[in-house]
């Protein structure tokens, strides 16, 4: 990797260079490797370094960006030309008031980051890997999965005297375990990958899948269910971009308009986004080097607030909230560190007061039916599972549902005191859900 | 170039690996989007670099990097080798590759006019114009984007192949979203999601006469708003060919994977019911579905002279008269079921393992006209420009939603009706299907984000489609 010293000399570098009213230079790097294993061998095993060299400047209003994947003189030079270039040939953007002011924060630079994971190598992800086809193989299964470690780096500069520097870590291992009627699933993810439990996860795939042959089918309808974190995170993170942002309020798709000191949710929801938690794979600032805030979404299902970039507050008199993707994005500003609080529950008490409904491991292939009602349908997915009188009784072919994050998040009757990260491009922390009357639409052959 | 090449190959054999490729790939991209008036974001990125895949004691490695060197050539061959003796640790039998005819080519391609010659004053003031007849009363987010890419990419394999290859592609769309304060509603031109894309230069843009349809989609989306929500039940419908598309796609292209066949995407992406003992027996679909891999199509987006295997493009048949006869296939999966390797396999870009992806899977234009296929209903509904989509990760149940409706009474289109969606089983929907229009409608639609793979990977497909008709449906699972 690059390292501080090097990356922020990189932007000074281009900073230098620009003739425009501000400008912003970015400098994004990742040295990712990912062990993938499929019929019990490893089947893909790749290893990637890549840098992006994003650049911004704002002419009054007009603004321009350019990037590169190379971050030599010559084309650090080219960058800021090209980006100015663009932003003389731009229009006005009325809602453009600065890039992000300087604001003093202290964290370490090194939050998120453990040197075991940067520093695995292949053997050691094999080993991994081999540890769940293993098991697979003791129950005649056959293992799929991944092994991925990153080390990503983040340094942002801008002429207004911004200057951040963060580099973290993300290790997550996965085993989607294939019978010949049934399936099992199971992730972990840490900044740290010694951290990570790969029996548990060879033993909850493995189980769910066991546990899981020769489904039966069953009519769609009604149900309570019990949903694990995989499912809670695979529904309700449409709400994230959909709802839960500034972009989203005033493109009219947040059930959140004219809503906020409302109580929208259940009382017992509580949701929030936090850089810093202990419960997320940490991130200090975000991508225009804004220290992340803490940020209410929901308390006890009264509607409090959501996140901004710069773009989005500044325009409104407010600040930033630290939640800027890499820009120009069409999806900033977006929570990238989404947090459901715990309850008191635990999983096993959660399944014996359900008397007739199911649980489900996992949600698949979600899509938006109706973006402000926030209407979801997708399909359950490796487990899907009976229960009767508080115990779970039989496996059951997968199901479509079709249900509201709005209406479900009103009918949660019990929430788990564990919360787990579910990692997929960025965390997202959930607990156990159990939800009553949500709503199944359609059924398929296994 | 040439020297990045040897050294990554060399450096490969000489640390043992039986079969070494090394691909570099230079993308330039200019990306353009307006939103409410106002140039939204507007950004050219570069990217350059290499990977190399080897085949090391009879198992895959892979690496990549942007450092173009000739020591870091041979660096990141020696790491590649060093995954694949990893990846051997847990191998049950070695990799073993199809043979295919070794090339050497230099493929360019050739656009009416060069969409970065294109002055970025003439791409804004188009989108914003077009954004200006979108301001109607109740359209809230007007909005418009443009794409454009330049790839060069050399292929070369210790077998022989060198092959160079230039891609240039566009791709435009604008929408309009209209509220009533209590819901949304989106119309898209010429499809959603950015658009339509295809190998072309800038004339796309010209073709698509945006100016003429701005004002069309807005009016559509404001009066989507008021139309009454589509009817619930069992009935017959007609898809446009934006729709169409997105449906080849889920559930003829994807199924058709044959790594996804072969279980080597179940961590993710899922399998496939078509699995290899239905090949040349299943009925996929009634006795006009025609369903072809086409590579060879010119300007269209999934197209391409040859593959990231060296394998030279082709047209096939995936079903052939409704009846299932093909696989999109590698050289190691084409090996295994003693097929003939079609070249399917693509990666995203330098730093991406290929892996099997759509080509252009297209639905065989048919005998019928738009207007034959809507008279043949007593009562159903048109719908057309997809908006939600699902399906199973055996490819079997899905549930597509349309921006926008019309019933069809007595053979006649009626009302407009919104929140249009339909769901079904794969092969009992493709059964169902009996009226194809003809190829005065067949039309080659670029989707540009089909994701699949780990890690992710995007890929550029396309589907040639023309309206087509489907009895008893289930139609509106929405209330």
């Amino acid at each position: 990797m690059i390292g501080k010293e090097k990356a922020l000399e990189i932007l000074k570098k281009a900073l230098s260079y620009s003739q425009a009213d501000q400008t912003e230079a970015v400098l994004l790097g990742e040295r990712s490797y990912l062990t993938g294993f499929a019929n019990n061998y490893i089947h893909r095993n790749v290893g990637s370094e890549d840098y992006q060299f994003n650049v911004r400047v704002a002419f009054g209003k007009k603004i321009g960006a350019a990037s590169s994947n190379i971050a030599d003189e010559e084309s650090i030079q080219k960058v800021i030309k090209d980006a100015e270039t663009i932003a003389k040939f731009q229009k006005d953007n009325p809602d453009f008031v600065s890039f992000a002011k300087p604001e003093e924060a202290k964290f370490d630079s090194k939050l998120g980051y453990a040197e075991s994971t940067a520093e695995c190598d292949a053997e050691k992800r094999a080993i991994i890997a081999k540890k769940i086809i293993d098991r697979s193989k003791k129950f005649g299964f056959n293992a799929s999965g991944t092994v991925e470690t990153a080390t990503q780096e983040f340094a942002v500069m801008n002429s207004l005297g911004v200057e951040r520097y963060a580099v973290r870590t993300v290790a997550s291992v996965k085993g989607v375990i294939m019978g010949d009627t049934s399936s099992g699933y199971s992730k972990e993810s840490n900044i740290d990958i010694d951290k990570i439990d790969v029996e548990k996860v060879a033993e909850e795939s493995v189980s769910i899948a066991d546990k899981g042959r020769n489904p039966e089918p069953i009519e769609p309808g009604k149900y309570e269910v019990i949903l694990t974190p995989y499912a809670v995170a695979e529904f309700i993170s449409h709400m994230l971009y959909l709802s839960l942002n500034a972009r989203a309020l005033k493109e009219g798709s947040s059930f959140l308009i004219n809503n906020f000191g409302k109580k929208l949710l259940g009382d017992n929801i509580t949701m929030f986004d936090d850089g810093f938690s202990k419960l997320t794979i940490p991130m200090p600032f975000d991508f225009e080097g804004v220290p992340k805030k803490k940020v209410v979404f929901f308390e006890n299902g009264i509607a409090k607030e959501v996140v901004y970039d710069t773009l989005t507050a500044y325009r409104e008199g407010k600040e930033s909230t630290g939640h800027s993707l890499p820009q120009p994005s069409p999806y900033s500003p977006y929570p990238m560190n989404f947090i459901m609080q715990g309850g008191a529950g635990n999983v096993d008490d959660m399944i014996s007061h359900v008397k007739h409904g199911l649980f489900v491991q996992r949600f698949w292939y979600t899509n938006v039916m109706d973006p402000r009602k926030l209407v979801i349908t997708g399909m359950t997915r490796d487990g899907l599972f009976l229960i009767e009188n508080g115990k779970i009784t039989r496996p059951l072919q997968n199901m479509r549902f079709t249900e509201s994050i709005i209406t479900a998040l009103n009918n949660v009757s019990e929430i788990s005191k564990s919360v787990k990260v579910v990692y997929d491009m960025a965390p997202v922390s959930v607990p156990y859900l159990r939800i009553n009357n949500f709503t199944f639409t359609g059924k398929t052959e296994f | 170039m040439q020297d990045i090449v040897e050294s990554a190959l060399l450096s490969a054999k000489r640390a043992g690996a039986s079969y070494a490729d090394v691909r570099i790939v230079e993308q330039e991209v200019e990306e353009i989007s307006t939103k409410n008036g106002s140039v939204d974001a507007l950004k050219r990125s570069y990217t350059k670099g290499f990977g190399v895949r080897v085949i090391f004691n009879g198992a895959w490695g892979f690496s990549s990097s942007f450092r173009m060197t000739n020591d870091e050539a041979e660096k990141v061959a020696e790491e590649a080798v060093a995954i694949a003796k990893a990846s051997s640790m847990t191998k049950i039998e070695d990799v073993s590759l199809a043979d295919i005819e070794i090339f050497q080519d230099d493929v360019k391609q050739s656009v009416k006019i060069n969409p970065f010659s294109v002055s970025l004053s003439k791409k804004i003031n188009l989108l914003l114009e077009a954004d200006k007849l979108m301001k109607i009363p109740g359209v809230i987010v007007r909005s418009g984007s443009m794409y454009f890419l330049s790839e060069v990419k050399t292929f070369a394999s210790s077998e022989g192949s060198y092959i160079k290859q230039e891609r240039i592609v566009s791709g435009a769309g604008i929408s309009s979203i209209a509220t009533d304060g209590r819901e949304i509603q989106i119309r898209s031109y010429p499809s959603s999601f950015g658009g339509d894309y295809q190998r072309k230069g800038y004339e796309l843009v010209e073709e698509y006469k945006f100016l003429n349809n701005a004002e069309r989609i807005a009016k559509e989306s404001v009066a989507l708003l008021k139309a009454k929500p589509c009817p619930s039940g069992v009935m017959d419908i007609v898809l446009g060919g934006a729709q169409l598309a997105l449906q080849v796609h889920e559930s003829a292209g994807h199924p058709t994977e044959l790594d996804r066949v072969l279980g080597e995407e179940a961590s993710f992406a899922g399998t496939s019911f078509l699995t290899p003992d239905k090949l040349g027996k299943f009925r996929y679909g009634s006795d006009i579905v025609n369903i072809t891999a086409d590579a060879t199509i010119p300007e269209a987006l999934g197209g391409f002279a040859y593959d990231d295997e060296g394998v030279k493009a082709k047209r096939i048949y995936l079903v052939k008269n409704g009846l299932f006869v093909g696989y999109l296939n590698s050289r190691e999966t084409a090996k295994k079921l003693k097929l003939e390797p079609m070249g399917a396999m693509r990666a995203q870009s330098w730093n991406f393992m290929p892996i099997i992806r759509m080509t252009s899977i297209n639905l065989e234009p048919g005998d019928k006209t738009l207007d034959e296929l809507i008279a043949g209903v007593d009562h159903g509904i048109y719908m057309d420009t997809n908006k939600s989509w699902s399906i199973d990760q055996n490819r079997l149940n899905f549930q597509f939603g349309t921006e926008i409706g019309w019933e069809i009474k007595n053979g006649k289109i009626q009302d407009m009706v919104k929140n249009p969606t339909y769901t079904g089983i794969t092969y009992e929907f493709w059964r169902s299907c009996d009226a194809i229009a003809n190829k005065d409608f067949w039309h080659v639609w670029g989707v540009p984000n089909c994701g699949k793979g780990e890690p992710m990977q995007t890929m550029q497909v396309s589907h040639g489609v023309a309206p087509a008709r489907f009895r008893n449906v289930k139609v509106g699972v929405l209330k």
